[in-house]
């Protein structure tokens, strides 16, 4: 078993002069008032001073503008208070002005009635470390500031954006959810999210989440999520499973779209498709047997029953052809291919003109009011009577216990406004809005009237590319009132 | 406010006995410990009140809003509360540093509250100004927000939480401060931001009760034109001038500090 070294063999090899002097550290004392008192010869080489610079000097010339602040402000109490400091990061000034990163800590010597008698101070040069340090700041704060980039772009997405643990545990959800649902950032757990999802979705989605989460494999669900104002829209939720970089952690990382106009705007198409089958078919089954009535009068061209049946195949090839020309006009609109061919024509005897048939076989009364003489537009007239009969086969459809029908023509210096008045039953405020929306009808599927919902809408963008207005005023049980109107220029 | 509640958040402690009350009110980045040297000296004689402020010390961190305390009359709230809650009068204010001009802006808000104020090593305004020297210019106090920020209360204080991320480990940032004053680094800048870009000059003139400044030797954060200014220009002022060097004569020099606080009281 080695002996312990004799103390008398040590001394020699151990000279505490030497270790103060050279120590690989500054030492250094000061009064209780911050006075210099002793130096060691480390921190004479450090700062550049010689024993005579340092002596006498108060501890504070030795620091920089902020130094000193924070020398009164905190290292003096708290050397009061505790009678230690430690790791204080100060900057002290070297004799040739440039600075010297130290950590500094110290120690009060108190005599027996409590008095500090005598500051001792360490101090480290840490100038390398410094520049690590700076290093460790900076990529702190640039990963910082992606972060914020990356939060501020979830947040500006139309999505919803969300991260969850394994388990499903949202530890991320963006703006748009927080809106969504109208709550805070951390709400938002997995029960929550699910006591937002349609009932009827509900046990599909916790079966495709556990096992997609069981499996690895990606998720994507519809499913309709409840909004603040009580409704339910449809969503498409998707979530990937990622790696986080350290430790081969997991998560998921996923997106909830709003796909409800998209669900909404499919389900229309659907129906109109339904109504328009409905509406050709009508007039093909009446074609139809008109046929083979016909075709049992061959040998009897003489038949009386022959003009009349002429009369009904010519009112329904007509019918199809007007549901044809509407799907046409439809068409053409989505594809915004709807020509216009403009030109200078006299609004007043146009619709004078186009009256004329009505007159003839319709017994309303239709008085035209307003201006009176020639009235020049430049539009497509072809286009504008289309609107304009329009209105007013609407007006006899709808409004057939009317007796009259007005129109009036009024204009001003900018445009001329052409409207059609019924004496019907109106139309609900709420509905108002919709009726010119493509394949909106205010009757729905089943209804008396007939037709594909489509002619207000085709209006409305015949009106929109002449750059004018359309619109309508109704009060329910005394009329209604459609009016359009066309830029003089 | 509910008196316990404000009790409780600002960690109001009363000692001593006395039908008179003196109030202490700690500076900046400290909290009420700062008084512990000079508070045997009246606990005889007067009752005597010590609070932290809202964010510092051992106060109820959690009722510090930053948008409150962003200004000083964040702080003159805390103390008229303070008041209030224990139905103080006439008491004798003692505040050190900032907590000068908090007392002076309370003492105008509420004079009933308050006898006297004894203003320890006060300054209206920190920065320089035309026809004033506050003794520092902007660059000076950045270089110490500089130096706060990378040094609240020593490296590890600043540093650990920084690097190591407090967020997850909010015990780790308590015990490395609480070895001095267990203020929060984020709301020590706040205040120090408070302290030092206020500008109470003219507050000065519109106190209506007596009050004492205590002036130090070599104060680089109250230096001596400073202190001279605030008799100047308050009303009823009196200034005793101190041997007793830096910015904290009652930590380094309490004896003389009760010394001069005993002769303004009687």
């Amino acid at each position: 078993m080695p002996q312990p070294p004799y103390k008398a063999s040590l001394d020699p090899l151990i000279d505490l002069e030497a270790l103060y002097q050279q120590a690989p550290c500054g030492y250094l004392s000061l009064s209780a008032d911050g006075i210099i008192l002793k130096v060691n010869q480390t921190l004479q080489r450090w700062l550049g001073f010689s024993n005579d610079g340092f002596i006498g000097q108060s501890f504070i010339t030795l620091l920089t503008k902020g130094g000193k602040m924070h020398y009164e402000m905190f290292f003096r109490p708290i050397l009061s208070l505790k009678s230690e400091v430690k790791e204080l990061s100060y900057e002290l000034r070297k004799h040739n002005g440039q600075v010297l990163p130290v950590l500094l800590s110290a120690i009060a010597i108190r005599n027996q009635q409590g008095e500090i008698t005598l500051i001792n101070v360490v101090l480290l040069d840490i100038t390398e470390r410094k520049v690590y340090e700076r290093e460790i700041f900076l990529s702190k704060k640039r990963a910082e500031n992606e972060k914020r980039h990356f939060q501020f772009m979830a947040d500006q997405v139309p999505e919803m954006i969300w991260r969850a643990s394994t388990r499903g545990e949202p530890e991320y959800v963006n703006a748009r959810f927080c809106h969504y649902f109208a709550c805070g950032q951390n709400q938002a757990s997995f029960a929550f999210f699910v006591s937002k999802v349609h009932p009827e979705e509900k046990r599909n989605l916790l079966r495709q989440v556990s096992k997609s989460f069981r499996l690895g494999k990606e998720l994507s669900i519809a499913l309709r999520l409840l909004n603040t104002s009580g409704s339910y829209e449809w969503h498409l939720l998707k979530g990937t499973l990622f790696l986080k970089e350290e430790n081969d952690d997991q998560g998921w990382f996923g997106t909830c779209t709003n796909t409800d106009s998209h669900v909404l705007a499919l389900k229309e198409k659907d129906e109109f498709i339904n109504i328009a089958s409905h509406e050709l078919k009508t007039p093909i089954t009446s074609l139809l047997a008109s046929m083979q009535l016909m075709e049992k009068l061959k040998g009897d061209p003489h038949s009386p029953m022959l003009p009349r049946l002429i009369g009904q195949v010519d009112k329904n090839v007509k019918r199809l052809n007007v549901l044809v020309s509407d799907l046409l006009n439809v068409g053409q609109l989505r594809e915004g291919q709807l020509e216009l061919h403009k030109g200078l024509f006299d609004i007043r005897k146009l619709i004078e003109d186009s009256l004329e048939q009505f007159r003839l076989n319709e017994k309303v009364e239709f008085i035209v009011q307003g201006a009176q003489g020639a009235l020049k537009v430049f539009a497509d007239p072809g286009r504008t009577e289309q609107v304009f009969v329009n209105f007013v086969n609407n007006a006899l459809k709808y409004a057939s216990g009317s007796k009259t029908i007005i129109i009036s023509i009024t204009y001003s210096s900018a445009d001329v406004k052409v409207s059609v008045s019924d004496h019907g039953p109106g139309i609900p405020a709420d509905k108002l809005d919709q009726l010119f929306d493509r394949y909106y009808r205010v009757n729905q599927p089943g209804s008396k009237y007939k037709g594909l919902g489509l002619g207000l809408y085709i209006c409305s963008e015949i009106i929109k590319r002449h750059k004018g207005q359309i619109g309508v005023e109704s009060e329910l049980g005394k009329g209604s009132t459609f009016w359009f109107s066309l830029p003089l220029r | 406010m509910d008196p316990l509640a404000v009790l409780k958040r600002n960690n109001v402690k009363t000692i001593g006995k006395g039908s008179k009350t003196l109030l202490f009110a700690h500076g900046f980045g400290c909290d009420q410990n700062v008084w512990q040297f000079v508070l045997g000296a009246f606990t005889d004689e007067y009752r005597i009140v010590l609070f932290d402020y809202t964010g510092s010390g051992n106060s109820e961190k959690s009722r510090y809003d930053s948008a409150k305390y962003a200004s000083i009359d964040g702080y003159v709230q805390d103390v008229l509360d303070i008041c209030e809650a224990l139905e103080l009068k006439e008491t004798i204010f003692i505040g050190h540093s900032v907590s000068s001009m908090v007392g002076l802006l309370a003492a105008i808000k509420n004079p009933e509250y308050f006898e006297k104020l004894i203003f320890i090593g006060p300054s209206p305004r920190y920065l320089n100004a035309e026809n004033y020297e506050g003794g520092f210019e902007k660059e000076d106090l950045d270089s110490l927000f500089e130096f706060m920020d990378s040094n609240y209360l020593g490296w590890s204080s600043a540093m650990a939480p920084a690097i190591m991320g407090n967020a997850d480990r909010p015990e780790l940032g308590t015990l490395l401060t609480s070895n001095f004053c267990a203020t929060d680094p984020q709301i020590a800048r706040d205040f120090a931001r408070v302290t030092f870009f206020s500008d109470n000059r003219t507050d000065l003139k519109n106190l209506t009760i007596k009050s004492l400044t205590l002036q130090c030797a070599q104060d680089i954060l109250a230096p001596l034109e400073v202190g001279k200014f605030v008799h100047a220009h308050t009303p009823g002022n009196e200034i005793v001038f101190l041997k007793a060097t830096g910015h904290c004569p009652h930590i380094s020099a309490p004896d003389e500090t009760i010394r001069a606080i005993k002769t303004f009281l009687n």
